[in-house]
């Protein structure tokens, strides 16, 4: 195909193209997209070729890049937005001060607080370091953009398996372990650089994460109410100033190249997508933003994120109903030389976009220059619905708001799906194995083993409101908590809870029970340390939505995720969305990671999750154990494929809830887990490890329909393991009983070793520091 | 003085990033802490009203972080620009026995200044020392336990009594304290011997023990040292981390009671050195 005759070089003193979208048949108009690399399909093509009609004239290749950043499935989720529309819009809005490039709610009388979390695999997934550090810059600036003070970090990452024989490794394709070491580097040097702690997180391994890992990143926030500030613009006029970092040729079409599967060749080809970070840049970055703002010098501000000047200028002035017009002339660059469309769409990290009134220009202008934080003026606000760029004196771009910002609706013509359909493969019988053996092997599986590796590499202290930590427990012998918990303000004792939870296994078993589960955990998560769930995040990671099946895969967890936060009264306070995450050869399971936030209200309350002291008794709390063993770490173990994934009821969930919270603000509660991967034995073992006390328990009344091995190791949903203060046991057990809230009393906390019976056999009897040993060293073992 | 005429300059630059927590340890006690931009001693960049100078102050902090990014060697960066202009200043501030706190980051920068370990001078021309990277290679976030090992001159302690032992938790990468391997033997008497050894890293039992309860490797244990005088202190732990009980890692197991936190008496002690001095 003779693509070059449609290209037409314009006589200007630098490269400007005009691309002849008249005369291109539908074969070279998806030829120009290609040969763009701006991945938009024909009919997006055709829609554009239409629109110049109209104007009489053919487009800039500025104009088209422009369409492509703005158009791309990244930045306007062109496949999701009916299924999202359907299920996890629309609940509990009223509870949402703001969402824009961060979710924003109230905190307290004076305070809001602001959430927000996204994904960053692909350029993870080619240079881990600095994929992984740019995500948790850009999630740390859509924070900031609503005027708050970013307090914390939360990254789940996902992994192939770190033991992955080098010749399984696909070409193309890094090492897990290499992966999982660049990304903890990466997060590690940028999120400790800039001060903001990593609080929270989960990180798990699977084959089907091999080709393509997962690296997302939550941030939240603290702001009082007057100073939450949107990304639109006030009035025209308002001049748009250019704070931070410079442009490069880094981080372009990073948009694009997220919307696209990986494939064997994508390290040399997508490379120059991936952004370099600098935290020392970003640092008085956040610094200047939230002193500008404070001092109400900002009429609206906006973070560079994908697409970046391209969007950021549009969306800015599009939200408020008026119009742009940039000149590229001011812009600082990285180097000389780079062309107008380049450095229209570059997504070089640290910037952000103020608009100011004009007589607060130059104030604005002296804070950043304090800080040696480069600042220009760039443009203003216009009064019309039009987007004007020019570079020289010369127009280069020039677009109604409602076209080129506005985005195509892609509601009516949304993507096939198939529903998934569920296997039901009968459990074979098998012969019980010996229970000690089972627990030992399960404490050193890396989804279950010890984090610490990972944790004691952030800062997770930094800022000094980390009231309840990622590792619980005696100094030296900390075990896993459930939630981390911060108490963001001096003179309130009020709190903020976060986790993040999704188990893999469950997803790709059944998309729709595994993301009820996942709220599930999520609420447990939070309410074992004393936390009200408040909010939810989501991003959802999904293989490429032009298969039907993976769009099913979507429908289905989406319909998940709405139902189980409808019947909770949890709203959905921000998330994102990405699709192909794919490579050679596998897609990755589907990955609605949820984050939850919740509300302590006084952090002196809080429970952790070591046991506290002996002669405690221990209750099982919540719904009964089933033989839910699908997708379960012992079957997994075990390599049996069969079972049933655990269902899940709000109901329920919301009933036990409430009894724990307020079993915990009576002060009865001396420690709380909630069980998970691994079941009941783990979660035992992991509260024995952090406060180094045994425990003697008897499971005879635990359903009594089930094998012990299914009691120990089922991951039944909605299900706490609590150790009472001895003399508050009466008074706990009339606050369960009030609510109808399911217990059973399984031992007490004694000695220093996890005793385990079942109608009367001795099942499991292993010394506390046995299990710790297995459980702490087991990725210290291999990432050294 | 009145405890609420003390004025404090928490110095930041670039990737300083523990200064409002810095900042804060000092508030709650009443004293009057402001944070400095180091630009606004050199005067660079100020209005007028935004211009300042050391003597106006009667403490200065130098926070925790990633000042310039450490990317040369920790604190090197901020020392050298401080350096430049200052030198004097600064040596006249601790004449006067001003005291001077460096944690962390901070820590790092005053022995890039030369004004710790300070054993011969109030100010050495190169670094006599250096906080190395850690044994184990990597940035460690950890509880430590510290001892408090000083028998009287650090201006910094004096509310803490000699072998206690205090929990303030470590978050670094570069904390491994060395000095040059020919003079490694007579510094650490001399230290000694001048009683400017004020905290030393042990297990829970009291004993020292090596990593992780010395997170990195640090000779002789040492988390902390001041100078000659008394009255330049620089630590690697963080002790406006462990302000109140609540901030402890390990709370839940005791109780919060008054609330009192293991890192307190540090800003206790400088501002009643302060407050009864001037």
């Amino acid at each position: 195909m003779e693509l070059d005759r449609l290209f037409k070089e314009k006589n200007y003193p630098f490269n400007l193209y005009e691309v002849d979208v008249f005369s291109a048949s539908e074969q070279e108009l998806q030829g120009i997209s290609d040969r763009m690399g701006i991945a938009l399909a024909l009919p997006e093509m055709k829609r554009i070729k239409d629109y110049f009609k109209n104007k009489k004239r053919n487009p800039t290749d500025v104009e088209l890049e422009a369409l492509g950043q703005a158009w791309s499935e990244h930045c306007c989720y062109k496949s999701s937005k009916v299924p999202l529309k359907k299920h996890v819009f629309g609940i509990e809005e009223n509870k949402i001060v703001a969402r824009e490039d961060a979710g924003v709610i109230e905190f307290d009388k004076n305070h809001y607080y602001c959430v927000a979390l996204e994904s960053h695999n692909h350029p993870s997934a080619v240079e881990p370091y600095g994929g992984a550090a740019t995500g948790v810059g850009g999630i740390v600036r859509d924070v900031v953009c609503m005027g708050s003070q970013p307090i914390a970090y939360i990254d789940p990452l996902f992994f192939g398996p770190l033991n992955l024989p080098l010749n399984e490794v696909p070409k193309g394709t890094k090492h897990p372990r290499y992966l999982f070491k660049g990304v903890v580097d990466g997060i590690r040097d940028y999120g400790n650089r800039i001060g903001i702690p990593t609080l929270s997180g989960q990180v798990y391994f699977h084959k089907g994460y091999t080709g393509n890992c997962l690296v997302n990143v939550g941030c939240i926030g603290v702001m009082k109410k007057e100073e939450l500030i949107h990304s639109r613009a006030k009035a025209p006029g308002n001049i748009y100033i250019y704070v931070g970092g410079k442009t490069g040729r880094d981080g372009i079409h990073g948009v694009t190249f997220a919307s696209a599967e990986l494939t064997d060749k994508s390290e040399e080809s997508s490379r120059s997508a991936v952004q370099v970070g600098d935290p020392i840049t970003k640092e008085p970055l956040i610094h200047v933003t939230l002193e500008c703002n404070r001092k109400g010098l900002l009429e609206g501000l906006k973070d560079f994120g994908g697409g970046g000047l391209s969007c950021v200028s549009g969306e800015l002035a599009y939200a408020a109903g008026f119009g742009a017009e940039i000149h590229l002339d001011n812009i600082p660059l990285k180097e000389e030389g780079l062309l107008p469309w380049e450095i229209w769409v570059s997504e070089s990290q640290e910037r952000m976009m103020f608009l100011v009134d004009p007589k607060n220009v130059d104030k604005v202008l002296h804070i950043c220059k304090q800080w040696d934080v480069t600042a220009v003026v760039v443009g203003k606000v216009i009064d019309e619905k039009i987007t004007r760029v020019f570079f020289r004196d010369k127009k280069i771009l020039e677009m109604d708001m409602d076209f080129y910002t506005g985005g195509p609706e892609y509601d009516s013509c949304q993507r096939p799906y198939i529903i998934p359909e569920i296997k039901r493969v009968d459990e074979k019988d098998f012969k019980m194995p010996d229970l000690n053996e089972i627990l030992k092997k399960l404490l050193t599986c890396p989804n279950i083993a010890s984090k610490e590796w990972v944790i004691r590499q952030y800062d997770h202290e930094v800022r000094g409101n980390t009231v309840i930590k990622p590792l619980q427990g005696k100094i030296g012998i900390q075990t896993h908590g459930d939630s981390t918990v911060l108490k963001p303000f001096e003179n309130s004792f009020r709190g903020l809870s976060v986790t993040a939870n999704i188990n893999p296994r469950f997803m790709e078993r059944d998309s729709y029970w595994g993301a009820c589960s996942a709220i599930d955990e999520t609420c447990r998560n939070l309410v074992s340390v004393g936390a009200k769930p408040d909010a939810l995040l989501d991003c959802l990671n999904f293989g490429n939505p032009e298969k039907p099946e993976r769009m099913g895969e979507f429908y289905e967890a989406c319909r998940g995720l709405g139902d189980t936060a409808r019947g909770l009264k949890l709203p959905f306070v921000s998330g994102n969305v990405s699709f192909y995450n794919e490579s050679v050869k596998t897609a990755v399971p589907p990955t609605p990671e949820i984050v939850g936030v919740g509300i302590v209200s006084d952090i002196r309350k809080c429970v952790t999750s070591d046991f506290k002291a002996e002669g405690n008794p221990i209750y099982l709390v919540g719904k009964e154990t089933e033989k839910e063993m699908g997708g379960s770490e012992y079957y997994n173990i075990m390599d049996f494929n069969e079972g049933i994934v655990p269902k899940a009821d709000t109901k329920q969930l919301k009933n036990c809830m409430d009894s724990i919270l307020s079993a915990i603000d009576k002060k009865n509660i001396a420690s709380c887990h909630d069980i998970s991967e691994g079941g009941i034995a783990v979660c035992l073992a992991e509260m024995t490890i952090g406060g180094d006390i045994g425990a003697e328990i008897d499971v005879s009344n635990i359903n009594k329909a089930l094998r012990t091995d299914f009691k120990l190791f089922s991951e039944s949903n909605t299900r706490w393991i609590l150790e009472i203060k001895k003399k508050y046991e009466k008074e706990f057990e009339k606050t369960l009983k009030k609510q109808n809230t399911p217990f059973i009393i399984i031992g007490i906390t004694k000695g220093k070793k996890l005793i385990v019976e079942d109608k009367k056999k001795m099942v499991v009897n292993l010394n506390v520091s046995i299990l710790r040993d297995l459980w702490k060293n087991a990725i210290w073992d291999v990432m050294g | 003085m009145k405890i609420e005429d003390v004025k404090i300059a928490v110095l930041r630059i670039e990737g300083t990033n523990c200064e409002q927590e810095s900042l804060d340890a000092f508030k709650r006690l009443g004293a009057n802490p402001e944070f400095v931009h180091l630009k606004q001693l050199l005067n660079i960049d100020c209005n007028k009203d935004e211009k300042r100078e050391i003597s106006q102050f009667h403490c200065l902090m130098i926070p925790g972080g990633f000042s310039a990014g450490d990317y040369i060697r920790a604190g090197a960066i901020f020392a050298a620009r401080i350096k430049s202009k200052l030198n004097k200043d600064l040596v006249e501030f601790v004449k006067q026995e001003y005291p001077i706190l460096g944690i962390c980051n901070g820590f790092q920068v005053l022995i890039e200044l030369g004004l710790l370990p300070g054993i011969d001078n109030i100010i050495s021309s190169s670094p006599d020392a250096c906080l190395n990277i850690n044994d184990s290679n990597r940035f460690e976030c950890r509880p430590t336990l510290l001892k408090h090992e000083n028998n009287g001159k650090c201006i910094f302690t004096s509310k803490i009594l000699k072998n206690e032992i205090r929990l303030i938790p470590s978050a670094h990468a570069e904390g491994k304290l060395l000095f040059p391997l020919d003079k490694q033997k007579k510094y650490i008497k001399n230290l000694e011997e001048n009683d400017q050894i004020v905290f030393r890293y042990v297990n829970p039992d009291g004993n020292y023990e090596g990593y992780p309860w010395n997170p990195n490797g640090s000779i002789s244990n040492i988390a902390g040292i001041c100078n000659r005088i008394g009255n330049v202190f620089g630590l690697m732990p963080h002790p406006e981390r462990s302000y109140y009980k609540h901030q402890h890692p390990d709370w839940t197991i005791t109780k919060l009671n008054s609330n009192l936190g293991d890192g307190k008496a540090i800003f206790e002690s400088v501002l009643d050195y302060i407050c009864k001095r001037f």
